[in-house]
């Protein structure tokens, strides 16, 4: 067999596996490390005197993967962005965050979902992962909305979206590890996410607002906030801002001057702000202790799926089968926008039955160079390129495009996280119940990639400031 | 005997590049040699990191590889002599003297034998110069308070004359720039241009010539003694015209393109007097020379005789 | 997805040991979480080092490759003992009895085999980096201030293992499941349907919520 046929018969070994639920992580190693057993094998023309010898090339390989690749500054910034999350818990941010919002917002119709979904993206600017935006806010904002009379549905619905946008927004573990397995600027794929995130937060607002205007019955807005209890509401969630700030100076400053660090250095410093605003609210060594814990397990979750999809791929690296695929997809005669449609689609069926994470994780590594091969190549310029853009920042458009396929996935049936999470906080509410509830922002959110697709500059007009 | 067809894989990393020019030749020599008999299979890093490439080596996941030796001084440590600052290289050509010659020493063979690896060949890079955005530096004592983006034997000699180096990895120095964490960078000129430290950059450094890093192609020693006479005489015989096309792709075009990349941007070219230069080279040398003596001493290397091979020949001028 | 799911406990000798090991695990979890927090306060220094006395960290990126090891692998087991590493649970989800406990044995078993080779491998990958000849014991060092790289390779290997040992104990522990073909078995994560899984997640959420 041809090294290429080997690489497309342990993929599909691996599928097996994973559909067989085998733990992602280690399904990817086992097709990796066969692979690679295989394909040093076969080099030695299949003579059993020489399997012992492959194999132990093969282990040794595979065993130089999880230490070289894990230990890389970058991928530094994955346990800070979850340790944020965990202490702004304990610094008592989210509700502050909510009682802000809802003391400005509510007064627009729909006011006090609309006050929710801006809430989720302000905390969404501290917080890395999507699931447990929904689930905390599910807790806090769910109550308010029944009390004055919204659909419990449609109220669980608000919560379940809003948590998506903590992946687009800054700080964004699955971002990271985007531009980590496509070897892209962290900087500005963080920088990227901010604007389409801060869009798609709109395009539910301005929905709400629309149906909250066309369907009767619909939750009433909130007025009768003094200016004087709204600017009290301002000063504990002022604290988020401090950090937002924070994290972004150190990836660009906007004033022009010199960042004031790397986006490594920002998410830390931002960790440790967070960390002493949970200390001034009393966090002491046993909660600390369970923050700790919890990212450990978030964190070693998420690395074991990168080294072992990396070994993986570097059994592919041996095999050549992304270079096959991108062979192939650039000769296909549909028009390129078509394939990235297509492509797109793709994703959102796959990521029905999958977690985000593991799903980029698998598929990018040939998904993403026959991206690059339809737009020119890596190296392309704007002018000579398929899609108008250069190599760099179709890599942060196609980046920003699959997070946000990967975040509507969270929100739709059979296994979409989100309305679980959320269901499972609210007794009151079946995970049926949910999901008819987040059915309109399906629509947002197909408008919202529809634009994102039509409209690149909407993602690339920030990056492309720096 | 008749030759049967032999395939190597050929672990680099980045993309193709003046750096890479020799292996690619090297593939086509051999090739051609023997009627395609024996291909090199180049992967830009498909098959390993760059720090781990010397480890791929010696498992045998590869038959041949480039590497930095400053990457890993504690891997190759009889190669790192040619890292040392000040050494005075003028030429490409020269530094390929230089390296054969240690490369063909008993003690670097047995070094790199620890990694079952044969050194094939260096990748002779000109002196490194320092890009840097701000008010450029009028003499040596502007360098001061200054963060440098500069490692090991280079770094240590910015440090003598105020310097503060800042280590990264060559694909973070941009962002590094950009973001004012590092104020300038030492490279050579091709990485100058291919890491993009020219786009943001005010000024250049002519003559600061602090040195520069030694980055050879290895195979792996086993796979080269299995090869058929036909394929290993090849392959062999191949080197000195890849390295001469090396040479020349790097002087003629990487070279010549410099110059006017500089002026397209509007970078300003710094000149320091030859007494200044002399006053660094004197703070800098001898001390950094001395320490890696007595280090690599410690670790059982003849590491006054590598130092007094290499400086020799360059007081010779060979 | 699965996130982590329910371990029972009685009082055989299987399910003590599941107990202490569990002890084990999770004090190297805390390690893992203690290094997340040593990046934070590593940052601090490093950034005011820089803004405040001009003199930035030497090595900050060395100190991190040093610590990544240490997140990554060492809560590797605590997290497989909950059954917290991700997976697609839609067909063993819908499995019950017996069909249920040989399905997990036999992923349970290519796991199993696949980390005693990992651990052969990562040791390999240690032990090239390991000198006891040379200075430090080092035969590679980082690339700025050249810390020897050896105790950062040595984690995966030590960390695997402890997984490995892991991975025996639900393989028996999973045999013994087919072979009495009991309802709720002990020291293994039990498939919790989604919602259950979500309300614990919830559960883990809000726990912390003053
Ligand atoms: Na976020
Ligand atoms: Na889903």
């Amino acid at each position: 067999m041809e090294p290429i046929d080997i690489g497309l018969v342990v993929t599909g070994g691996m599928l097996v596996l994973v559909v067989l639920g085998m733990r992602v992580a280690f399904a990817a190693g086992m097709a990796g490390m066969i692979g690679l057993i295989w394909i040093f094998w076969a080099k030695s023309g299949y003579d059993p005197a020489r399997f012992e010898k492959a194999l132990t090339v093969a282990v040794k390989t595979a065993g130089q993967v999880p230490h070289s690749k894990i230990s890389s500054q970058a991928l530094s910034l994955i346990p800070t962005f979850i340790l944020i999350g965990y202490l702004a818990y304990y610094a008592g941010l989210t509700k502050a965050l909510f009682e802000a919002a809802k003391k400005w917002l509510a007064w627009v119709p729909g006011g006090l979902s609309v006050s929710t979904v801006f809430a989720t993206a302000g905390f969404a600017a501290v917080s890395g992962a999507s699931v447990a935006t929904s689930a905390v806010f599910a807790r806090i904002a769910i109550p308010e909305m029944l009390k004055i009379g919204y659909d419990k549905r449609f109220a669980a619905g608000v919560v379940a979206a809003g948590g998506t946008l903590a992946s687009l927004i800054p700080p964004s573990a699955i971002l990271v590890i985007y531009a980590i397995i496509v070897e892209q600027d962290v900087g500005k794929l963080l920088l990227a996410g901010f604007i389409p995130g801060a869009f798609s937060a709109l395009i539910y607002g301005l929905l709400i607002i629309g149906m909250a205007l066309t369907i009767k019955g619909f939750g009433p807005a909130v007025s009768g906030f003094t200016w004087k209890e709204r600017f009290l509401a301002l000063p504990p969630a002022l604290p988020i801002v401090f950090v937002v700030v924070t994290i972004i100076f150190f990836v660009y400053n906007p004033f022009g001057g010199d960042a004031w660090g790397t986006p490594t250095e920002g998410g830390a410093i931002g960790a440790f702000v967070v960390f002493l605003m949970a200390l001034v609210q009393g966090m002491r060594w046993p909660q600390l202790k369970e923050a700790l814990l919890e990212t450990a397990k978030l964190s070693v979750m998420i690395f074991t799926i990168i080294w072992g999809v990396l070994i993986y791929v570097r059994f592919l690296g041996f095999a050549d089968l992304p270079g096959a695929f991108s062979d192939w997809i650039t000769s296909l005669t549909m028009s390129p926008m078509l394939i990235l449609i297509c492509i797109l689609l793709a994703y959102a069926v796959l990521g029905m039955f999958m977690d985000a994470i593991g799903m980029l994780l698998l598929t990018l590594p040939v998904v993403y160079p026959a991206v690059m091969a339809l737009n020119g190549g890596e190296f392309v310029s704007a002018a000579e390129s398929t899609f108008g853009m250069s190599g760099p920042m179709c890599a942060i458009w196609f980046g920003i495009l699959v997070v946000k396929m990967a975040e509507f996935c969270l929100i739709t049936p059979p296994i979409g996280l989100n309305c679980f999470v959320v269901a499972g906080v609210r007794d009151d509410l079946s995970v049926q119940d949910v999901f008819k509830g987040v059915t309109p922002f399906f629509i947002a959110d197909a408008i919202t990639i529809a634009l994102l697709v039509a409209f690149p500059m909407i993602v690339l007009w920030l990056p492309g400031q720096v | 005997t008749e030759a049967a067809a032999t395939s190597w894989d050929v672990s680099l990393w980045g993309k193709r590049r003046a750096f890479t020019e020799h292996v690619e030749k090297l593939a086509e020599l051999v090739s051609e040699k023997t009627g395609g008999e024996f291909t090199l299979n180049i992967s830009y890093g498909g098959l390993s990191k760059n720090r781990e490439n010397l480890d791929g080596i010696s498992i045998g996941a590869f038959e041949m590889a480039q590497f930095c030796a400053g990457y890993h001084r504690d891997k190759n440590p009889s190669i790192t002599v040619l890292e040392l600052p000040f050494l005075g290289v003028a030429s490409l050509e020269q530094e390929i003297e230089l390296s054969k010659a240690v490369y063909s020493h008993p003690a670097t063979q047995e070094d790199l034998g620890r990694w079952n690896a044969t050194l094939l060949m260096p990748s002779p890079l000109p002196q490194y110069n320092i890009v840097g955005v701000g008010v450029a530096p009028a003499t040596l004592a502007d360098f001061e308070g200054l963060s440098v983006r500069a490692t090991g034997g280079i770094g240590a000699a910015m440090e003598t004359i105020g310097a503060v180096p800042t280590s990264m990895s060559a694909s973070e120095v941009r962002q590094a720039m950009d973001s004012g964490v590092v104020k300038a960078v030492s490279f050579a000129p091709h990485a100058h241009m291919s890491f993009g430290t020219i786009e943001n950059g005010k000024w250049w450094t002519t003559n600061l010539n602090p040195g520069t890093v030694n980055c050879p192609v290895v195979v792996n020693t086993d796979a080269l003694a299995d090869l058929p006479d036909a394929h290993r005489d090849a392959l062999l015989g191949s080197i000195d015209e890849a390295l001469d096309h090396y040479v020349d792709n790097y002087n003629n075009n990487t070279m010549a393109a410099w110059g006017p990349a500089l002026e397209e941007r509007g970078i300003s070219q710094v000149t320091f007097a030859d007494s200044e230069i002399a006053a660094f080279k004197e703070a800098a040398a001898a001390p950094a020379a001395a320490a890696w003596i007595e280090d690599n001493t410690a670790r059982g290397l003849p590491a006054q005789e590598l130092y007094d091979l290499v400086t020799g020949m360059i007081a010779k001028g060979m | 997805m699965a996130g982590s799911s329910l371990v029972l406990s009685d009082d055989s000798l299987l399910s003590r040991i599941d107990q202490r090991l569990y002890r084990l695990e999770r004090i190297f979890a805390l390690i893992s979480g203690l290094a997340v927090f040593s990046l934070m306060i590593l940052a601090v220094i490093s950034v005011s080092g820089r803004n405040f006395f001009n003199q930035p960290l030497p090595g900050y990126v060395d100190w991190i490759e040093q610590a990544m090891p240490l997140i990554a692998f060492m809560g590797i087991s605590f997290t497989q003992r909950d059954g917290g590493h991700i997976r697609m649970d839609m067909v063993v989800g819908a499995l019950k009895g017996r069909t249920l406990y040989l399905v997990e044995f036999i992923t349970t078993l290519a796991i199993f085999l696949l980390m005693v080779l990992l651990v052969w491998g990562t040791w390999s990958h240690f032990d090239r980096s390991f000198d006891f000849g040379a200075p430090m014991w080092s035969r590679d060092s980082s690339m700025d201030i050249a810390l020897p790289i050896w105790p950062a390779k040595l984690m995966a290997p030590l960390a695997f293992g402890l997984l490995a040992i892991r991975l025996a104990l639900q393989l028996v522990a999973y045999a013994r499941a087919f072979l009495t073909n009991v309802e709720n078995p002990i020291a293994v994560p039990l498939i919790a349907d989604a919602a259950t899984q979500a309300a614990m997640e919830a559960e883990q959420v809000s726990g912390n919520e003053k």
